[in-house]
């Protein structure tokens, strides 16, 4: 019953993203296997250029595997975060599935319609739509009052400058450190040689100013 | 006689001559009823059953598909919008009362759907000649299913689909339930609804006979199909082979 449904869901879609058709029918008859774990199906790629869920045997010809670390990323469109989807098996059909399945639309307007029709359908998206942006601008806005709040009035988050300041601040002292270390490896070697010397050639020690002038 | 003559009508054994002779009989006595019992016993289920199986076949519009076993039409209609004017779908049968009812709802629905009158183990087709071939709830009644699955493939173009819908073993778990409907509930309904308690049983009967999922499978690759898959639907009542020719 879910393969059967989703079959519908996705052929819907397919259906009114008419040029997906075109970019699937090339793959006809493979199929691909989205993991993200622990959730996993097999998509099927129809002679007629739609896609199905694949059977219970099916031998996918390729894999796409999301860590779900991953999908609060890509869900914000982190491009980044695309280059570290693993993909085995055949790539090319990999990518091809993965590209029609990120751009597919879904036309709600248009289902709308056929129900309560065209003008009603178009209000109503309208509508839909600046609800949404309005809640997502309430959303930015109430994120930024509490990030203000928690930075001046009651400090919980640090400022980005301070952050910035902060990450200089040890990148410096990592540079410092590593330039110690070089100079003390040159002492290191100074000392050994000049005491190999000394033992070979029987001349006494070195005085210390003259092992430090070499160091300089 | 010998074993070999032999073959299974439900879980009786018959001679292979009587098997179809037995099974025209069946479908005689219920063609008429046949619509409302399929609904009535599977709730209506056997019609997305069939559009789940329009959908996986993947059939273009201007394609030729061979409707196997098509009884009253139901594939064959969904079948020929699908592939629209420039295609062409052909509805057979072995019985010619379930042709008749399929035939006329071609009709009354104004479409141009040839019905012929055909055994499937010998169909009157030529090699390659279909892009899709389906046989819905008919491959049980066959006496040699492996001829008919080869003919089946014959008549197929390279990259050509067949598609078996058929009832199959149903989950483990549910099995005690299915049985109590299957030899109970279904005959009496038959009684009820039909006046014929015995075909009922023979359908009871005859899906228990049927190659289970993976059997089938195996028997759809010894036909020369590939990239066989099968999908349980309704836990594995009834299940839906694919399979192509390469």
């Amino acid at each position: 019953m879910f393969k059967s449904f989703s079959t519908q869901i996705l052929q819907h879609l397919i259906a009114q993203n008419t040029w997906a058709c075109s970019m699937l029918q090339p793959f006809a008859g493979k199929s691909v296997r989205i993991t993200i774990a622990p959730v996993h199906s097999t998509l099927m790629i129809l002679e007629d250029g739609t896609l199905a869920m694949a059977g219970e045997t099916n031998i996918p010809d390729a894999s796409i595997n999301i860590a779900p670390s991953l999908l609060p990323r890509l869900i914000a469109k982190d491009e980044a975060a695309k280059l570290q989807i693993e993909v085995t098996g055949d790539t090319h059909l990999a990518t091809a599935l993965a590209k029609v399945l990120s751009h597919l639309r879904w036309d709600y307007e248009d289902d709308l319609s056929k129900l309560v029709g065209d003008v009603p359908a178009n209000k109503i998206g309208t509508f839909a739509r600046s609800s949404v942006q309005s809640l997502k601008g309430a959303g930015i806005n109430f994120a930024s009052m509490l990030s203000e709040y928690w930075q001046e009035e009651k400090p919980m988050l640090a400022k980005k400058r301070h952050v910035d300041q902060f990450n200089h601040d040890v990148d410096h002292l990592r540079s410092d450190v590593e330039r110690f270390e070089k100079r003390l490896q040159k002492l290191a070697k100074a000392r050994e040689a000049s005491t190999a010397t000394s033992q070979a050639g029987d001349s006494g020690t070195i005085p210390n100013n003259q092992v430090t002038d070499s160091v300089k | 006689m010998t074993s070999e003559q032999n073959t299974h009508f439900g879980f009786k054994t018959v001679a292979e001559t009587e098997k179809a002779k037995k099974v025209a009989e069946v479908f005689h006595s219920v063609a008429n009823k046949y619509d409302l019992m399929n609904d009535v016993m599977s709730a209506g289920l056997h019609r997305s059953w069939k559009r789940f199986a329009v959908s996986i076949s993947g059939v273009n519009p201007g394609d030729k598909v061979l409707d196997i076993a098509g009884g009253s039409g139901d594939l064959s209609k969904l079948f020929a919008q699908k592939v629209g004017p420039e295609g062409q779908v052909i509805l057979t049968d072995i019985n010619a009362s379930m042709l008749g009812v399929g035939r006329d709802r071609m009709l009354d629905a104004g479409l141009n759907v040839p019905a012929m009158q055909c055994d499937a183990e010998k169909l009157p087709f030529p090699d390659q000649y279909f892009d899709c071939v389906i046989v819905a709830f008919g491959l049980r009644n066959m006496t040699h299913k492996d001829k008919a699955l080869a003919e089946m493939q014959r008549v197929l173009k390279v990259g050509g689909r067949l598609l078996v819908l058929e009832f199959s073993k149903v989950w483990q778990p549910l099995s005690k339930a299915y049985d109590v409907y299957s030899f109970k509930l279904l005959p009496l309904m038959g009684k009820l609804l039909a006046k014929d308690a015995d075909s009922y049983q023979y359908l009871a009967e005859s899906i228990r006979m049927h190659p289970d999922q993976e059997t089938l499978k195996q028997m759809m690759v010894d036909a020369g199909l590939s990239k066989v898959d099968y999908y349980n639907l309704a836990a594995g009542v009834v299940a839906l082979h694919k399979g192509y020719k390469t």
